[in-house]
C-alpha cells in the first residue's frame, strides 16, 4: 500500500457517547465484519468494559476501503475513555494522524471529550468533529453545533453528522477521514522508530506489542531494541488484525500492528517507549516517552486469610498485561497479610478490585486509597510515603506536600452554587468558570488529588444528580498542613484506619468515623472507646456501650441448665467475629468503614 | 444435702413479663399438687437438717390457709439447722396478719416480696394488683412478724425513665428493706410481653439505670453482692448464695431443678405429668469439666468471685490449669484479689461476655 493512501485515526468521546457502536459501524462499512459476525461493540472485548460501558486496554484495527476508485489502508486505534489512562490515551494519539471528535446530539460537550480533544491537539492530530445519535427524540444537533463552533472554534461544514445505532452518516464520515486526515509522514528509508502504544499478555507467545511505525520498517527476524527500558528481542511475528489476526513478513512507515518477540516480562515493554533495530548506532527515540507512575494506592486484603497466595498470584497474572499495576506485600495488624497496590487512578483501583474478585473469586478488603505525599524532614530531606503507616513522627516532619489536580467539570449552570460548595468542601481553590453556552459551564478549580480519591466522585454525582461530567489533570505538587489521623478501638490505633487529612478537616472526618464505627459495631461487645487521634491528641470519641441483658438471667430456682444454654448461644455469636486490635467487629462492618460515605 | 427449693406454680393473675411455670390458681389442682409434691419429696430421703429452704413460684402465697398448712405439713418432714434460712414468696396483695402468722409459727424467717416497681402505671403495664400505699402497709405489716425481707424490683420497663427509676428506688429506701434483688426487665418467650411485640428500652438507658441502681444502693448502704443482688450487712440470701458457689440442692415441684452430686435435673412442666408421678423431665450427669465451668460462671456472679483455693481443693486443680484466664486479666476484666478471683466492677455490667469464656471447649 501506498504510504499516502494510509489513514491512521481513533475515536475519542465522553463516556457514552457512541464512540464503540460508531467503530462497529466502521468495521461493517469497510466489510472488516458482516453484521452477522458483529458482536455489539466488537472492540471492548473485556466484561468490565462492557459493563461499564468503557474501553479500557486498546485495539487497533486495520481496515481496507475504496473511495474514489482508490484503495485506502485504515488503522483504527481505539483508546481507553477514563482519565486513569491519560498517558496511554496520549500514546494511541501519538500513533495516529487524525481523530474523530464524537459528542452526543441530546448531551453536547463533556468532560472527558475536551480532555481527549485537548490531548489530541496536543499530537497536533487533524480532528473530525462527529454529532452522533442524531435521529434520538431528544437530539439538539443546532445546540451541539453551535457549542462546537463556540466554544472549540470548528466551522459547519467540518461537522459530520451520524448515527451509528442506525448507519446514518456513516460512508459521510470515512470520506472525511480520507480527505481530511493526512497520511503518516515518515521515511521508510530511514532508521527504524515505532512508537509502542500498548501492550498485552498471552500465555504462549508471551507479550504483543502494539506498534505505530514511525519511520522504517520491521521484519520477521530483525533484532529490535527498546530504547527505553534497552532490552534487545528478536521479532518473532509481526501482524495487523482485521479485526481477526493476520500475520505479517514486515510492517512499514506508517503502518499499525502488533509485534510479538517472546516477550516475558513486561518491565521490558513500556508504553511511549520506540523500537529500533539492534544494529542502529545512533538511535532516537519518538518524543513524549514517560514511565507511567501510579497515583494513588491502597492495601489490598483477602478476607479469608489462606487466600493470600491466591491473591498474589491474582496480581501477578494482572500485571502481566498491565505495566502501571505495582504491588508490594504488606502485613496489617488488623487484616493480616496482604499487598499494598499502586493505581493508575481510582477507576484503574476499582477494575483492578473487581477483577481479582470476579475472575479469580477472591474477596477482598481496600484500605482507604493514598496518594503520594511528598515529605521534607528537618535534615532537610525528602522522601516519598503512599501509605498513612508510613508517615514519620510529626517532630521530624518540616514540611509536606500533596499533589493537586485541575478541574474541568461540566455541569448545568444551575448546579454552579452544589459545585463550589463541594469543591470547597475539598478544599479547592477556585481557578476559573467557562460558559459553554447559557446554560452549561465548565468549571475549574484546584483541588489536592487526595479529596478526589476520597469521595468526590460519589459527591459529585449527588450533588448534580447525575449531570456533572467530571475530568482532570495532574498540575504538581503543593504544601498542605496535613496530618496523619489514626482510629483507635480500645485505645489501641487500627492501623488499617489511619489516614492522611488536612489539619483543618481531621475534626470533622474523625468525628464522621467514630460515629460510623459506633453505628457498625456491634454492641455485643465490652464498653469500647472509638477514638480519632492526631498524634497524642484525641479529636473525637464515641463509646461502644455494653449491650444490655448481659448481666441477669435470675437463677430462679437454680435453673443453671438454662443459664448455660443462653452462654452457649452467647459465645456461639462471638465466634463470627473478627479480633481488629482487640475488639471483635463483623467482616462486614469493616468493609463499610473502609468504603465509608460522609453524610 | 442441706439445701431445697420447692416451687408452687398458683398465681391469681399472671404477670406480663413472666416466663416462669406457672398456672392460674384452681382449687381443685392446688390439693392434688400438693398431693404430688409430697409423693415426689418422699422419693428421697433427707435426713441432714437443711440450712435453707425456699418456697418460690408462682405465688406461694396465693394459697390459703388450709393449702398452706397442707404445705406447712408436708415440710415437717424436713428438720433445720440452728442458724437455718427459710424464705417463702409472696405477693403484697396476699400479705394478711393470718397468713404471716402462719408462716411465723412455720419456721418461715424470711419474705421475698415482689414489688417489681411503685409506678402505678408502670404496675398495670405489668400486670400486677397492687399499689404503692397497699405496698407500704403490707410491708409494715410483714415486718412485725419477720425482719429479714426481699424485696425484687424490675427495670428497663418500657417507658420507664431513669426517673421514674429513681423515685422507685427512694420510695424502696423508704421501706427500710434489708435486702434486694433488681432485674433488667428480659422479654421471653411465652409471656404476653414477647406475644405483643415488645420492645426492649434503649441499651444506654438499660445501662444508665443499672449504674444508677448501683450507685443509690451503695450510697445507702447495701452492699452489691452479686451482679443483681443488694445486702445490708449479714442479710445475704444464703439460698441463693448456694446457687452461685455450685452447691446440691433439691428442686421440688413442678418445672423445679435440682442439682445432686453431680446431676442437673430439671422436673415437667406438665402439671397432669407431674400430678402422674412423672416428675423429672430432663437430666444431665455433669462432666468434670462441666462442674468446672459452672463453678466459674456461678461463682463469677458474685462480686466476692470464685476462691481460687476453694477451687483448687475441690477439683484438685489450679483455676490456671483448667482455664486461659491470662487474657482477661491482663485486660483487667478479671481480677485477683485475696486469693478471690472476680470480675472487675467496671465490667460487671458485661458479665456474660466474660462468663462465655468459662463455657465449651478450652481450644476455642
Amino acid at each position: 500500500m501506498k504510504q499516502e493512501n494510509i489513514r491512521n485515526f481513533s475515536i475519542i468521546a465522553h463516556i457514552d457517547h457512541g464512540k464503540s457502536t460508531l467503530a462497529d459501524r466502521i468495521l461493517e462499512e469497510t466489510g472488516a465484519i458482516t453484521e452477522r459476525e458483529r458482536q455489539e461493540q466488537l472492540l471492548d472485548s473485556m466484561a468490565i468494559e462492557r459493563e461499564r460501558g468503557i474501553t479500557i486496554k486498546l485495539n487497533a484495527v486495520e481496515l481496507k476501503y475504496q473511495y474514489n476508485n482508490e484503495d485506502y489502508l485504515l488503522h483504527l486505534i481505539d483508546t481507553p475513555g477514563h482519565v486513569d489512562f491519560s498517558y496511554e490515551v496520549s500514546r494511541s494519539l501519538a500513533s495516529c494522524e487524525g481523530a474523530i471528535l464524537v459528542v452526543d446530539a441530546a448531551q453536547g460537550i463533556e468532560a472527558q471529550t475536551l480532555a481527549n480533544l485537548y490531548l489530541a491537539l496536543d499530537n497536533n492530530l487533524t480532528i473530525i468533529p462527529v454529532i452522533n445519535k442524531i435521529d434520538l427524540p431528544n437530539a439538539d444537533v443546532e445546540k451541539v453545533k453551535k457549542e462546537l463552533k463556540d466554544t472549540l472554534g470548528f466551522s459547519d461544514d467540518e461537522i459530520v453528522l451520524t448515527s451509528a445505532k442506525n448507519g446514518i452518516g456513516i460512508k459521510d464520515l470515512l470520506a472525511a477521514i480520507i480527505q481530511k486526515i493526512p497520511a503518516p509522514k515518515g521515511n521508510i528509508n530511514n532508521e527504524l522508530q515505532a512508537l509502542i502504544f500498548d501492550s498485552f499478555y498471552e500465555g504462549y507467545r508471551g507479550i504483543i506489542t502494539s506498534i505505530r511505525v514511525v519511520n522504517g520498517k520491521v521484519k520477521v527476524g530483525d533484532k529490535i531494541k527498546m530504547l527505553a527500558t534497552k532490552a534487545v528481542y528478536e521479532v518473532v511475528e509481526l501482524g495487523v488484525h482485521t479485526p481477526k489476526e493476520s500475520k505479517k513478513k514486515e510492517l512499514v512507515t506508517g503502518e499499525v500492528g502488533y509485534l510479538c518477540a517472546s516477550i516475558k516480562s513486561i518491565e521490558d515493554v513500556k508504553v511511549g517507549d520506540t523500537i529500533t533495530l539492534e544494529t542502529n548506532k545512533n538511535p532516537v527515540s519518538l518524543p513524549g516517552y514517560k514511565p507511567m507512575k501510579p497515583m494513588v494506592f491502597c492495601g489490598i486484603y483477602p478476607i479469608e486469610s489462606n487466600k493470600f497466595d491466591d491473591l498474589k498470584d491474582a496480581l501477578e497474572k494482572l500485571k502481566l498485561n498491565d505495566a502501571s499495576l505495582e504491588f508490594s506485600p504488606e502485613t496489617s495488624e488488623a487484616l493480616g497479610f496482604g499487598f499494598r497496590c499502586g493505581f493508575l487512578g481510582l477507576l484503574h483501583m476499582e477494575i483492578i478490585e473487581e477483577r481479582i474478585e470476579r475472575e479469580f473469586n477472591i474477596d477482598l478488603i481496600a484500605t482507604s486509597p493514598s496518594v503520594i505525599y511528598d515529605i521534607e524532614l528537618t535534615d532537610h530531606s525528602h522522601i516519598t510515603i503512599d501509605s498513612p503507616v508510613k508517615m514519620p513522627d510529626k517532630g521530624r516532619i518540616i514540611d509536606i506536600k500533596e499533589p493537586f489536580i485541575r478541574t474541568n467539570i461540566f455541569v448545568p449552570s444551575e448546579y454552579i452554587g452544589s459545585i463550589m460548595e463541594l469543591c470547597q468542601s475539598k478544599r479547592g481553590i477556585y481557578v476559573s468558570i467557562e460558559y459553554l453556552d447559557t446554560t452549561r459551564v465548565n468549571i475549574h478549580y484546584e483541588i489536592p488529588l487526595s479529596e478526589i480519591v476520597y469521595d468526590f466522585f460519589d459527591k459529585l454525582k449527588s450533588y448534580t444528580k447525575g449531570y456533572a461530567s467530571f475530568d482532570y489533570e495532574l498540575i504538581g505538587y503543593k504544601s498542605s498542613n496535613l496530618v496523619k489521623m489514626d482510629i483507635l478501638l480500645n485505645a489501641k490505633p487500627v492501623d488499617a484506619l489511619s489516614t492522611i487529612v488536612h489539619k483543618d478537616f481531621a475534626y470533622n472526618r474523625g468525628r464522621i468515623i467514630v460515629e460510623n464505627l459506633k453505628k457498625l459495631i456491634p454492641k455485643q461487645q465490652f464498653e469500647v472507646p472509638i477514638q480519632a487521634s492526631i498524634g497524642a491528641k484525641i479529636i473525637a470519641r464515641e463509646t461502644i456501650k455494653a449491650v444490655r441483658k448481659n448481666v441477669l438471667a435470675k437463677c430462679y430456682g437454680g435453673d443453671v441448665s438454662r443459664k448455660r444454654k443462653l452462654l452457649e448461644k452467647q459465645k456461639e455469636g462471638k465466634k463470627r467475629m473478627k479480633m481488629v486490635g482487640n475488639v471483635e467487629i463483623p467482616e462486614e462492618a469493616f468493609l463499610s468503614v473502609l468504603s465509608m460515605d460522609e453524610k | 444435702m442441706k439445701y431445697v427449693y420447692i416451687h408452687i406454680p398458683f398465681c391469681d393473675n399472671i404477670c406480663s413479663y413472666c416466663d416462669f411455670t406457672k398456672l392460674y390458681y384452681n382449687e381443685k389442682y392446688v390439693l392434688n399438687y400438693l398431693e404430688a409434691l409430697k409423693k415426689e419429696i418422699s422419693t428421697y430421703e433427707i435426713n441432714e437438717k437443711l440450712r435453707t429452704l425456699y418456697i418460690g413460684g408462682g405465688t406461694p402465697s396465693c394459697l390459703n390457709i388450709n393449702q398452706l398448712n397442707v404445705l406447712f405439713d408436708i415440710i415437717k418432714i424436713f428438720k433445720f439447722e440452728d442458724n437455718y434460712e427459710f424464705t417463702i414468696e409472696c405477693n403484697v396483695s396476699d400479705i394478711t396478719e393470718e397468713k404471716l402468722k402462719l408462716f411465723k409459727k412455720n419456721k418461715v424467717n424470711r419474705l421475698s416480696i415482689g414489688i417489681q416497681t411503685f409506678n402505678q402505671d408502670l404496675i398495670k403495664y405489668l400486670n400486677r394488683n397492687h399499689d404503692e400505699e397497699k405496698t407500704i402497709k403490707a410491708i409494715a405489716l410483714a415486718k412485725k412478724y419477720i425482719n429479714n425481707i426481699n424485696i425484687d424490683l424490675i427495670y428497663a420497663i418500657p417507658k420507664q425513665t431513669v426517673n421514674d427509676l429513681i423515685n422507685d428506688l427512694n420510695k424502696y429506701l423508704k421501706l427500710d428493706i434489708n435486702h434486694i434483688s433488681t432485674y433488667s426487665l428480659i422479654i421471653e418467650p411465652h409471656t404476653v410481653l414477647y406475644n405483643t411485640k415488645t420492645n426492649y428500652v434503649d441499651d444506654e438507658l438499660d445501662y444508665k439505670m443499672y449504674e444508677c441502681i448501683c450507685d443509690c444502693l451503695e450510697k445507702n448502704g447495701y452492699n452489691h453482692y452479686e451482679i443483681s443482688n443488694f445486702t445490708k450487712k449479714n442479710y445475704e440470701s444464703i439460698h441463693n448464695l448456694n446457687y452461685w458457689n455450685n452447691g446440691n440442692y433439691y428442686g421440688f415441684g413442678l418445672g423445679a431443678s435440682g442439682y445432686i452430686y453431680n446431676r442437673r435435673y430439671t422436673n415437667t412442666k406438665n402439671i397432669d405429668e407431674y400430678i402422674k408421678g412423672n416428675y423429672i423431665f430432663e437430666e444431665n450427669i455433669l462432666s468434670k469439666k462441666e462442674q468446672m465451668e459452672e463453678e466459674m460462671f456461678l461463682g463469677l456472679r458474685k462480686m466476692d468471685g470464685v476462691d481460687i483455693k476453694l477451687f483448687e481443693k475441690k477439683y484438685q486443680k489450679n483455676i490456671n490449669e483448667v482455664f486461659d484466664i491470662n487474657n482477661l486479666v491482663e485486660s483487667k476484666k478479671l481480677i485477683i484479689e485475696d486469693d478471690k478471683l472476680k470480675i472487675n466492677k467496671k465490667f460487671i455490667y458485661l458479665s456474660n461476655d466474660i462468663l462465655i469464656n468459662f463455657i465449651g471447649d478450652e481450644n476455642e
